[in-house]
């Protein structure tokens, strides 16, 4: 039987009872209660397939990138054979990590206490004096790096998993987690650029993945951007809107072009008449019949916010954002930039200028982010205010999920919650299994008809 | 073409002495929140810059920053620049509102470079900032500034800022270097 309550000396959390998906109300102890983010540590960021790397920040051999898988720090690192691996960093002698350096490029990664030697594929080389001290007694097989129980590309975004029960990358993913990563790649190959945005937010990594399917607060936080005249506020925020909800707790919320507005862009596209609408420029970039069947017929309508469950971002700014938990009070968020191989210097330059002034701790928007998740997470701690709980209710019960022949299905309405009650359901249903074979029998489908 | 070398003491004391009234003048603005006159010491051509800091090994420590036209925390013209002066002013900008209070200390000011019209100047620097009731933050590293003669004024044409830090520990970067 699956657990169902997790008790603390300061609150407890009825994991059953925290979440309401027929009310929209979410109990707020699950952003500050201790054992609720140990657990999470275990059955989610422990269970789940992690964003790791991209292959091109790590294309040849000996090159590494450290990451994390909730709070474990792991090295990506591509060996002689050209394989990339994930290790734990954490010399299996005393525990010391064996890499110092976040990047870089190395023949072996030596620990700093005694010097055990480790190869590229986390197998250990060499122990100093190990005839003399261990006297034939240490089995250097037995102890390398240990590796994630499983590492598996898509189309070269590098994931990795702790569970050797996880379902392959590709079933994890479902066509809603395919179809983030393939809207990334609508203008072909990419490659990511040298640089990676990275700062603490004092809140609960909940509440950063809950905003990014939040297309309410636009107007309100980000209020100065088109105020100054950065972007349109049309564009920063339109009523039309779209979301696809996938299995394991995938989803895309935000702007959707409608049939109808997609077919007057195509006709414009067709006669020539330029852009007039919020969506051109970015419908302008999936014009092609290739990209249209690699996003789907519904896909391709969609120019929302992903996020692969758990927590990581992917924005049509060619960016995307990972949000790594540092407790339950502090989460570090890494903004991973990219372009589309060839691209002409220009245009290059406009992209890097938007990556170095959209997002990012000095970014005209999301600086004025962090106090919002921040307070929201206090405002989970204080006795009183810890039990009213919080809610989620907006759309509820007002929209209908819609299926394409092709299978792909979506929700065009307004601004919304659906994103927002999806994950929080979700996340329930990976807190209450004990294993990926519960969570694999007991998940809910994405809904149907009325949501 | 430096003329550096060729100064005299006398020289070299003016040209500092006159950096540093640029300087704390310029901190007095930004720490009295006069960001439009702080705006009026910047030149046409302005360079704003702060890149990546990232840890690397001994060997590697040319990876330490990332480089001109890549990413960067702050990668700013004078329009880019007056775009986040002019946000403060148009309500909705939550990150200083209410308003962060800010105190620059600049040291170990030295002109390392003269041209005809143009002095650079490294100094050192701490950013503080307390928000709200009991936030706080603190920057530290170091600076190098271009500074150009425009009629008879002394304008701030670069700034480049290497900071210490590569995690960027505090919840937003909202104040001015």
């Amino acid at each position: 039987m699956p657990e169902t309550i997790i008790t603390s000396d300061r609150a407890s959390v009825d994991l059953d009872a925290c979440y309401n998906p027929s009310t929209g109300v979410l109990d707020r102890r699950i952003f500050t209660d201790r054992l609720v983010y140990e657990e999470e540590l275990e059955r989610i960021f422990g269970r789940g397939w992690n964003f790791i790397c991209h292959e091109s920040q790590i294309p040849d051999t000996g090159n590494f990138f450290v990451s994390f898988i909730g709070e474990d720090e792991v090295i990506a690192v591509r060996d002689r054979a050209g394989k990339v691996n994930v290790l734990l960093n954490s010399c299996p002698h005393r525990g010391n990590t064996v890499c110092r350096a976040e990047l870089g490029t190395t023949k072996s990664f030596m620990c700093s206490y005694h010097g055990w030697n480790f190869d590229l594929d986390g197998s250990l080389l060499a122990v100093p004096n190990e005839e003399a001290f261990y006297k034939g007694g240490l089995d250097k097989k037995d102890w390398g790096l240990e590796s994630a129980a499983n590492v598996e590309s898509y189309k070269g975004f590098y994931f990795a998993t702790l569970d050797p029960d996880a379902p392959p990358l590709i079933e994890y993913l479902g066509w809603v987690g395919k179809l983030s990563i393939d809207m990334m790649l609508v203008d072909g190959p990419i490659q990511f650029l040298d640089g990676i945005h990275k700062n603490r937010l004092k809140c609960n990594w909940k509440f950063a993945v809950d905003n990014l399917y939040d297309w309410y607060h636009v107007k309100v936080t980000h209020g100065t951007a088109f105020k100054v005249g950065l972007v349109t506020e049309e564009a920063m925020a339109p009523n039309d809107q779209m979301v696809i909800l996938g299995e394991y707790g995938h989803g895309i919320g935000g702007p959707g072009l409608t049939l109808e507005q997609q077919a007057e862009f195509d006709r414009r596209q067709a006669s020539g008449e330029g852009e007039s609408q919020w969506y051109d420029i970015q419908a302008g970039h999936r014009t092609d019949a290739a990209t249209r069947e690699m996003l789907g017929p519904v896909g391709h309508r969609s120019f929302g916010h992903p996020n692969i469950f758990p927590n990581l971002w992917v924005t049509h700014t060619r960016q995307m954002c990972l949000r790594i938990p540092r407790g339950p009070f502090e989460t570090e968020i890494w903004w991973f930039n990219y372009l589309p191989v060839g691209l002409p210097d220009a245009q290059s330059k406009q992209s890097i200028y938007s990556h170095n002034h959209v997002f990012g701790p000095a970014g005209f928007l999301e600086q004025d982010d962090g106090e919002n998740w921040s307070h929201s997470t206090r405002g989970a701690k204080g006795t009183r205010s810890k039990n009213r709980p919080l809610n989620f209710s907006m759309g509820l019960g007002h929209d209908t999920v819609s299926t394409d022949p092709s299978g792909q299905s979506g929700i065009e309405t307004v601004v919304n919650e659906h994103g927002q009650r999806w994950t929080y359901q979700c996340w329930k249903e990976w807190m209450q299994a004990d294993s990926w074979q519960t969570l694999k029998e007991n998940h809910s489908k994405p809904p149907q008809g009325s949501v | 073409m430096s003329r550096f070398p060729q100064l005299t003491v006398q020289e070299r004391l003016h040209l500092t002495f006159e950096a540093q009234e640029f300087l704390y003048r310029e901190a007095e603005l930004l720490d009295d929140r006069r960001l439009d006159d702080w705006l009026g010491l910047l030149t046409e051509d302005i360079h704003y810059w702060m890149p990546i800091r990232r840890t690397t090994q001994a060997k590697e420590v040319h990876l330490e920053f990332t480089k001109l036209g890549g990413m960067a925390y702050f990668d700013d013209d004078l329009s880019t620049l007056t775009l986040r002066v002019k946000r403060l002013s148009v309500g909705r900008a939550w990150a200083e509102d209410p308003p962060s209070r800010t105190r620059h200390l600049i040291s170990n000011v030295r002109v390392s470079d003269v041209d005809v019209d143009e002095i650079t100047v490294m100094c050192n620097f701490q950013l503080y900032r307390t928000r709200l009731n009991s936030e706080e933050d603190s920057w530290i590293g170091r600076r190098e500034d271009v500074l150009r003669r425009v009629d008879g004024e002394l304008k701030l044409a670069k700034r480049h800022i290497f900071l210490e830090q590569t995690v960027i520990l505090s919840q937003n970067l909202s104040s001015i270097f």
